[in-house]
């Protein structure tokens, strides 16, 4: 039995020394089926990085009329936007967090920067807190406690005609930086 | 002739050969319950594929669909509930069972060499087996299955580099949607069972290359058992074990309706399935620039030990009393992950400390000027105590609130002392004999003095404008009357709401924000409607016998035409009437379903009711169980009764085949 191993193995190794035929001939088939899979596979793979889910073109989208928004509380707003997702075509209904105040109105985007979950407005403690992990967020969007790596996302507003409108955008999760996605 | 077929049959392909493989197998020092954790899991496996493929006959992976076909499946079809059910439990008991298998195998010393690669293998097996809970949980498209989802699909986007793209190529796109679900369903179904069974067969070959390991004392390895027929019947009779407590928790502890998902939803707090907790609460740990290093690091850590594991532990040594450290290094092991699993079980989600003043002090030093007014700490519980009592369902302040009472906008200017105040909030008929206010008699003195101050404060310009279609923060938003149809809501179509199952628990918090001002709490109605012909707001609880229905479908969908488009009551000029929730979005859809769910509670009828169960759970555990344990103790008798010659002639037998 050993004697046989080791036979086998020897034969192997004087094979490997020198091009034979059939070695020619399995490397030939392994380049051949490389290539092949190669040649499927990478656009095959490709269908799954090309993200189709929504359109990232900015819209503006009316969510209030200026007037009709409490001075120095923030608010949540729901607005509902044409959207396609995937083959779907469907009104979302989004929302954001108003904040005006006498000089300036300012639109958070509902996500926690750190997970991505929908955060609420404490009026006790005049702060915003998410249910995930537990950030915390003055008035202001800044981080006071938890893990959030930024303040509140900012979203683009403008006003025409006493009309409040907002671009609604995602932005990166978990990262310090806000990265538009 | 059966073994003219046989014969037939053998000449062709070997099945006497195969089975034979199959089943005759030394195990060194006879056979042991101990033994079957794997045959069980085998066991779960053809549970789950089995469970698995009669799901997919009614389930449609889409972000439209997903919720309402499994709810289809578990309320209307015959036996849906047990076939969803054995799937839900059975889930959860593999992965317990996984687990204790690797302890026995620790315990047992059988990860030494020459048994490294079965081990990896089963390494390979449980993060399948992981992957397979994180691709299913979100399936059904529920509030639990979308947030799960949600905030697991989220966590790798923090990692230098490959984190978005890692996010995106989960989720299919930046959000959450279609091709979401889409790619969970693949995973679930396709890809993931189907490494699943190779690693398997990897698995179960490597087994038998080297054998059973048997105990660890080698002088009891002299005597050794057979497989067939001792060590078969013993796995046996666990899987029938097995069978009886997904049946028993299928039954007694059904998986519950958690809502449909809600990417809107703030009243729902997201938490992960509890084979996850350990890493959510770990992650906790790991803060703003470390959580990169928490996200890649701790399961890269976890599965690095368990594949090192016999490489490093190379000593021979089987028996766990002479093996001090690696029994006391993987009981703490077991310890953080259990202590892990368990604070993140009781862990409150959300707020678990308040900021501390140095920190908010160090935020403050660098944040911008912003000229925003802060509200004196009385005045801002006031306006809480003004919230939370539904005094905006009638009163508006600039523009946000209802327009049943007068517009409180300018309040602070009208030369109103505090007694009148007082009066005014405890017993308003005392100043105006026709009024519709209630008398609010339950706020202590704290409460009533803060609102007080709260409404000497409003000084703001009156704006006496109805507040914008989209707005939904206000509880009551009422358009003008004209805008909503004064047709009986009842004749008018049902939305999309009504064909879903909502929870009835998320609904009572919606009801709370935002219906409760007009019907008064538990919906008991009762609030003055002067100008309705019945003077008041009808009572919910219980609700008009018109809208009854004993049919969770025809209720949800009498109760769904008046959220969806409002109404008006009958007679002159009612000032209150029902808001268009569904119309103007105010609600969601899926709020809206979990309102009615909530509505049809309180009227003793249960929106997630079977219609069609085949047999009754309760009635179906009364048969099931009796003949189960009949034929598992009829077959243990017989096996027991056995004399032990018989025993290994049947062996024989059964060998020759």
């Amino acid at each position: 039995m050993n004697e046989c191993e080791r036979c086998s193995t020897e034969s192997l190794s004087s094979q490997s020394a020198e091009t034979t035929r059939r070695r020619f001939l399995i490397a030939m088939m392994a380049t051949a089926s490389l290539l092949m899979s190669a040649i499927l596979g990478i656009p095959f793979i490709g269908a799954l990085f090309h993200s189709t889910s929504f359109s990232k073109k900015e819209t503006w989208i009316k969510v209030a009329d200026v007037q009709t928004i409490p001075e120095g509380l923030p608010i949540r707003l729901n607005f509902v936007q044409k959207e396609q997702d995937a083959f779907i075509g469907k009104n979302e209904i989004r929302s954001v967090w108003i904040l005006r105040s006498h000089s300036s109105v300012t639109a958070y985007a509902p996500i926690c920067p750190h997970a991505g979950c929908y955060y609420n407005w404490n009026e006790a403690h005049k702060q915003f807190e998410c249910p995930c992990h537990g950030s915390i967020f003055n008035i202001d969007g800044f981080v006071m406690a938890g893990p959030s790596p930024r303040p509140l996302d900012t979203l683009p507003i403008k006003i025409e005609d006493g009309s409040l409108l907002v671009a609604w955008k995602r932005f990166k999760a978990g990262v310090a930086e806000k990265i538009s996605v | 002739m059966l073994n003219g077929v046989l014969q037939w049959l053998n000449r062709r392909w070997p099945f006497s050969a195969a089975i034979n493989a199959a089943l005759k197998e030394d195990i060194p020092g006879g056979s042991s319950t101990a033994y079957t954790l794997g045959s069980v899991l085998l066991t779960l496996v053809l549970v789950q594929v089995i469970t698995g493929i009669f799901q997919v006959f009614f389930f449609v992976p889409s972000v439209d669909h997903a919720y309402d076909s499994l709810s289809y499946l578990r309320t209307d079809v015959p036996f849906g509930w047990l076939i969803h059910g054995l799937h839900y439990w059975g889930a959860n008991v593999m992965i317990i069972a996984m687990l204790l298998h690797m302890v026995r195998v620790f315990v047992w010393g059988a990860y030494k060499r020459p048994r490294e690669l079965t081990w990896l293998f089963g390494v390979v097996l449980l993060i399948i087996t992981m992957g397979m809970s994180f691709t299913g949980g979100p399936l059904p498209w529920d509030q639990a299955g979308y947030w799960a989802a949600e905030v697991g699909t989220s966590i790798p986007s923090s990692l230098p580099l490959i984190g978005s793209l890692t996010t995106e190529l989960m989720r299919g796109g930046t959000d959450m949607g279609q091709l979401t679900i889409s790619r969970f369903f693949v995973l679930h179904v396709m890809v993931l069972p189907l490494v699943l069974f190779a690693i398997i067969i990897f698995h179960i070959v490597a087994l038998r290359v080297n054998g059973a390991v048997g105990p660890w004392d080698s002088s009891r390895h002299i005597k050794t058992g057979p497989f067939w027929p001792d060590q078969a019947f013993k796995d046996m009779m666990s899987a029938c074990a097995i069978a009886l407590l997904l049946m028993t928790l299928t039954i007694l502890a059904p998986p519950g309706f958690t809502g449909p998902a809600d990417p809107l939803s703030t009243t729902y707090t997201p938490k992960p399935e509890w084979n996850f907790l350990f890493l959510y609460e770990a992650l906790k740990y790991f803060e703003g620039p470390l959580e990169p290093l928490g996200v890649a690091g701790v399961p890269a850590v976890l599965v690095l030990i368990l594949v090192i594991l016999p490489f490093i532990d190379r000593s021979p040594e089987r028996n766990p009393f002479m093996r001090p450290v690696a029994m006391a290094a993987a009981t703490v092991f077991a310890i953080v992950l259990i202590g892990l699993t368990i604070a993140g079980y009781v862990s409150k989600p959300g707020i678990h400390e308040l900021p501390t003043s140095s920190a908010a002090s160090a935020n403050s030093a660098n944040k911008p000027k912003t000229g925003l007014p802060m509200m004196p700490e009385n005045i801002a519980r006031g306006a809480t105590v003004y919230r939370s009592a539904g005094c905006g369902g009638c009163h508006s302040i600039n523009g946000s609130g209802g327009t049943a009472g007068p517009d409180l906008s300018n309040e602070g200017n009208r030369d109103r002392d505090r007694d009148w105040f007082r009066d005014q909030i405890r017993n308003p008929k005392s100043h105006f004999p026709d009024t519709i206010m209630p008398s609010f008699t339950g706020f202590n003195d704290q409460q009533l003095n803060d609102l007080i101050d709260y409404l000497g404060s409003l000084n703001g310009p009156s704006a006496n404008k109805p507040s914008s279609p989209s707005t939904a923060a206000s509880p009551s938003e009422v358009k003008p009357a004209s805008a909503v149809p004064r047709s009986p809501a009842l004749n008018r179509t049902a939305g999309y709401a009504a064909g879903t199952i909502g929870n009835s628990a998320q609904g009572a918090l919606i009801f709370d924000k935002q219906c409760v001002s007009c019907h008064s709490h538990n919906a008991i109605g009762g609030i003055p409607n002067p100008g309705a012909d019945e003077g008041v707001v009808p009572s919910l609880n219980p609700i008009d016998k018109a809208v009854f229905n004993k049919d969770p479908r025809h209720f949800a969908e009498n109760v769904d035409a008046f959220i969806q488009h409002g109404s008006v009551p009958s007679g002159k000029n009612p000032r209150l009437h029902m808001p268009s929730f569904g119309d103007s979005s105010s609600l969601t859809q899926q709020q809206i379903s979990n309102l009615e769910a909530y509505i049809m509670e309180l009227n003793g009828v249960d929106r997630a009711k079977m219609i069609n169960p085949g047999i009754e759970p309760v009635t179906f555990f009364f048969i099931f169980i009796p003949a189960f344990l009949l034929i598992m103790s009829i077959m243990g008798g017989i096996y027991r009764c056995l004399p032990k010659d018989r025993k290994e002639k049947q062996q024989e037998s059964h060998l020759d085949l």
